[in-house]
């Protein structure tokens, strides 16, 4: 009896050592690749590199691309929320003015005043790397899959109308017209085509953030957040602070503004990553990254459905491929939406395993559901459609996200490529269970 | 006697009725005749750009290449910017309906009013294929037509308003310009910090625009061009019992507007309501909104002429720009994409082909030829090209096109349609300097 109770005390910690060891690994993949490019705690708003071409897996014998179908992010933008800039300046400002600033504190408030000059007046617009950005993406794309970019292939080429992602979309036309001519390309921003570029869900939406949700949430903030550090080496007055200072929304703001020069062209020579410690920005990342799984992602404390906000998109997804069976000619739908609709796509794709269920938001890193992987800024998910000719029935598709070959939740004996029929039944069934469930749950509370 | 008395009255009676005719044959065939081979030149700002442009190019002058290019284009064909306009004959046509008051004919002009707004719903304001095919031509001609200045390595930087069916014809011209020289190093921008020249919208003029003496003129002008009775017999059963929801005057001048924007679609395009109306009412309408347009954005008297300097800033920095433009060795493109809002008080501004008229006679527009529908119809643009034969000439020349067409300006030629860049500069600063 001891003995069993002896053994069960030593398979405890054996768990409990396998679980930490686990836990300090993973953790250190992200730590790892943060500390590889800071930037990349920006989460969302990480610049996505256009970096080398990733080498493709060969396709099985006499299968080529005919189709592709591509869901993109705007490319590098200013942000889109002033008061990052107006709000973070004033108060430094006020502080400057009543002497409250350390030497460190007033240059930093030196370097919010050249941020904001230089996003003054452009808030929420592609930044000229951003432009520069498209185009070497696209530039990229065209040298990956050579079939496809004939003058025989077809562009259709769709934006939100939003003037960040509409000059994406541009910026990448301008890159193929460069590129190919002649080109037929037909390019539309339409409010039209929101409910599969940009769907709403009224019911969704309000149950993202919900009291218990946000209690955890900021639970999992105060746990995450130590700014007295920071708030001593700016201000030379700790008084000043308590009574005037609020330390986590400032510490915020100058996280979000550090992450915010890379995309521009005072990235280089000025940067705000060096105020905080590597643990601090981690930290900072986290709880970023917490609130972007949070909101969409499969976070069972909400319920875990809010991907399924981009069930539409999905579905005209499985809708086009199906379409585009009968072509002659290599077609590409190049689209150009908003970064959470690519998000909350990949989340409900389940690529790379990010359609991951839990409600604990420690257990993020772990398992690997890093926002900067899954939607930067730039970022794409595409989804490639091989045959061996016209008529084939057995056509393979794989899906890149962010360029890299993404792995599906679905059986295959070609990975990274996927059977079609698989494919679309998988995702069909997936959708037709969420909304099986949704419409019983309405007909009982009615 | 008597028969002579008689003899003489028939004869002036004849002499006079010929005066008459012959007046109206003048006055009115120019505007009348367009319209009736191009209807859409009776809807003012939704007229439809040329699909190619004819008129030949003057040679460069002697000795000299193009050099620069500095532009201003709106958009091209877009849907109504918004529903309103749509909604006011289509609510009354409802309101009839709902009281049992539409004729059969009625009720077929019913359902394609249906039909268009079917179709229009959430594309308000956006720009239709047309108007990207539109922008597209105008881009590739103006590579083709000066190519010295389109050339590899050449920097082109377009700049539009924040509004996306610019930001999409800006694509679009751009787009066309690499598929003629695709190492054109062209730079896009839309933003809200160019806003302040590139959509200038001056709220102080704006609000003066409808002084009393305008609003009388304007009054009396339209009073007897409003209204169409021959319409509301044909789609009401009782026209007179309408009244109480049916506005005769608003019904038939928007329902004009529903059938005219729909020639700026091409897919869905939807004629049939284009056969409810004789040129005659085309023509009536054109006239209320050209005295209206020339109310608002002309050198108008009745309201002090002021209206065209709402475009002073945009002037300036096209002078600015074209200044240190001059100074580069390499040849240069500035492309701004906007609106007519803006470019007409441009024209009136800078007084190409005499559009600076000043005058407090409404009547006197068609006559002496202030046609709004010629200078803004969608996509139009103006283009100023400088010529010189090398960096270091100072004898900078250039010449405007006003969509396309070589204009004249109130200033001496050189020769044909140039112009000493210097002059102009000095003219417009003068007139600039003057304004208060």
């Amino acid at each position: 009896m001891q003995l069993l109770s002896v053994l069960k005390y030593r398979i405890f910690w054996v768990i409990i050592c396998v679980l930490v060891t686990v836990n300090v690994q993973a953790q250190s993949e992200i730590a790892k690749e943060l500390k590889a490019d800071i930037n990349r705690s920006a989460g969302m708003f990480y610049a996505r590199p256009v970096g080398k071409m990733p080498k493709d897996t060969p396709a099985p014998k006499g299968k080529k691309p005919f189709y592709i179908n591509h869901y993109g992010c705007p490319g590098s933008y200013y942000l889109d929320k002033k008061e990052y800039y107006t709000d973070t300046y004033a108060t430094f400002a006020k502080a400057d003015s009543l002497g409250k600033l350390t030497d460190f504190g007033k240059d930093v408030f030196r370097r919010i005043g050249l941020l904001y000059q230089d996003a003054n007046g452009r808030f929420g617009e592609l930044t000229a790397k951003g432009a520069r950005q498209s185009r070497a993406l696209m530039k990229q794309m065209v040298e990956r899959f050579p079939d496809m970019f004939t003058p025989k292939g077809y562009y259709s080429v769709r934006s939100v109308v939003e003037n960040r992602c509409i000059l994406t979309m541009m910026e990448s036309l301008l890159q193929l017209s460069s590129m190919q001519q002649p080109l037929v390309a037909r390019s539309k921003a339409s409010h039209q085509e929101k409910s599969f570029m940009d769907p709403e869900d009224k019911l969704l939406t309000s149950q993202r953030t919900d009291s218990l949700t946000m209690a955890l949430y900021t639970r999992f903030s105060a746990l995450n957040s130590n700014d007295g550090r920071l708030m001593g080496s700016l201000f030379n007055d700790q008084n000043y602070v308590i009574t005037n200072i609020d330390a986590a929304t400032l510490s915020k703001q100058l996280y979000i503004l550090a992450g915010d020069v890379q995309h521009t062209d005072l990235a280089g020579q000025v940067t705000l990553y060096d105020i905080f410690t590597p643990e601090e920005v981690h930290r900072h990342w986290r709880k970023q990254n917490a609130w972007h799984y949070i909101n969409y992602g499969g976070c069972t404390l909400n319920g875990g459905y809010q991907a399924y906000l981009q069930r539409a998109v999905l579905r005209n997804m499985i809708h086009m491929g199906d379409s585009m069976m009968s072509r002659y000619n290599p077609l590409m739908h190049l689209r150009f939406t908003h970064a959470n609709v690519v998000m909350s796509l990949a989340c409900l794709m389940e690529l790379d395993d990010y359609g991951l269920h839990t409600a604990n938001l420690d257990s993020l890193e772990a398992y690997g559901w890093a926002n900067y992987r899954i939607a930067p800024l730039g970022g794409s998910i595409e989804m490639i459609h091989y045959r061996s000719e016209r008529g084939d029935p057995d056509v393979l598709v794989k899906v890149l996200l962010n360029g890299h070959e993404a792995r599906l939740p679905i059986e295959t004996d070609c990975a990274p490529y996927y059977h079609w029929n698989d494919v679309k039944r998988y995702y069909l069934r997936k959708l037709y269970r969420y909304e099986n469930r949704r419409f019983n749950f309405n007909v009982k509370r009615r | 006697m008597k028969t002579k008395i008689q003899y003489l009255i028939v004869i002036l009676f004849t002499f006079i009725l010929s005066l008459f005719t012959s007046l109206s044959l003048v006055a009115q065939p120019k505007v009348m005749q367009i319209i009736k081979e191009t209807p859409s030149y009776a809807s003012c700002n939704y007229h439809i750009y040329p699909d190619s442009i004819t008129t030949p190019l003057t040679p460069s002058p002697e000795g000299k290449k193009p050099f620069y290019v500095s532009h201003y284009g709106r958009h091209g064909s877009r849907y109504i910017s918004s529903r309103s306009g749509y909604d006011i004959p289509y609510m009354m046509m409802l309101h009839a309906d709902s009281l049992d008051e539409l004729t059969p004919a009625g009720r077929k002009v019913l359902h394609e009013m249906n039909l268009i707004m079917h179709d229009t719903e959430d594309r308000w304001g956006e720009l239709t294929g047309y108007g990207k095919a539109q922008l597209q031509s105008i881009g590739r001609r103006m590579a083709e037509n000066f190519p010295e200045v389109f050339r590899p390595g050449t920097k082109v930087t377009a700049r539009s308003t924040i509004v996306s069916r610019c930001i999409e014809s800006m694509g679009a011209a751009t787009l066309e310009m690499l598929q003629v020289c695709p190492q054109l190093e062209i730079s896009m921008q839309a933003s809200q910090r160019n806003q302040w020249y590139m959509n200038h919208q001056d709220r102080k003029l704006r609000r003066g625009y409808m002084t009393p003496e305008a609003q009388k003129a304007y009054d009396s002008y339209i009073a007897h061009r409003m209204g169409n009775i021959r319409l509301m017999e044909m789609i009401f059963k009782n026209p007179d019992i309408v009244k109480e929801v049916v506005d005769e005057e608003q019904f038939s001048y928007y329902l004009m507007k529903m059938s005219l924007f729909q020639l700026n679609t091409n897919f869905n395009q939807n004629t049939h309501l284009m056969g409810l109306f004789h040129t005659d009412d085309l023509y009536l309408m054109w006239q209320i909104d050209n005295a209206l347009w020339y109310i608002q954005h002309g050198a108008c008297k009745l309201n002090g002429g002021r209206q065209p300097y709402s475009q002073r800033y945009l002037l300036r920095q096209m002078i600015a720009d074209a200044d240190s433009c001059i100074q580069l060795d390499q040849p240069t493109a500035q492309l701004r994409f906007g609106h007519e809002t803006v470019l007409l008080p441009l024209v009136c501004l800078i007084g190409v082909n005499g559009y600076d008229l000043e005058t407090d006679n409404l009547d006197e527009l068609e006559e002496r030829g202030w046609l709004c529908s010629s200078v803004f119809p969608m996509g139009c643009n103006l283009q100023f090209i400088f010529y010189r034969s090398n960096p270091k000439d100072q004898d900078v020349l250039f010449k405007v096109l006003l969509n396309e067409v070589e204009a004249t300006l109130p200033l001496q030629p050189v020769s044909g349609p140039y112009y000493r860049w210097a002059d102009f500069r000095q003219y417009c600063l003068d007139k600039l300097s003057n304004y208060k």
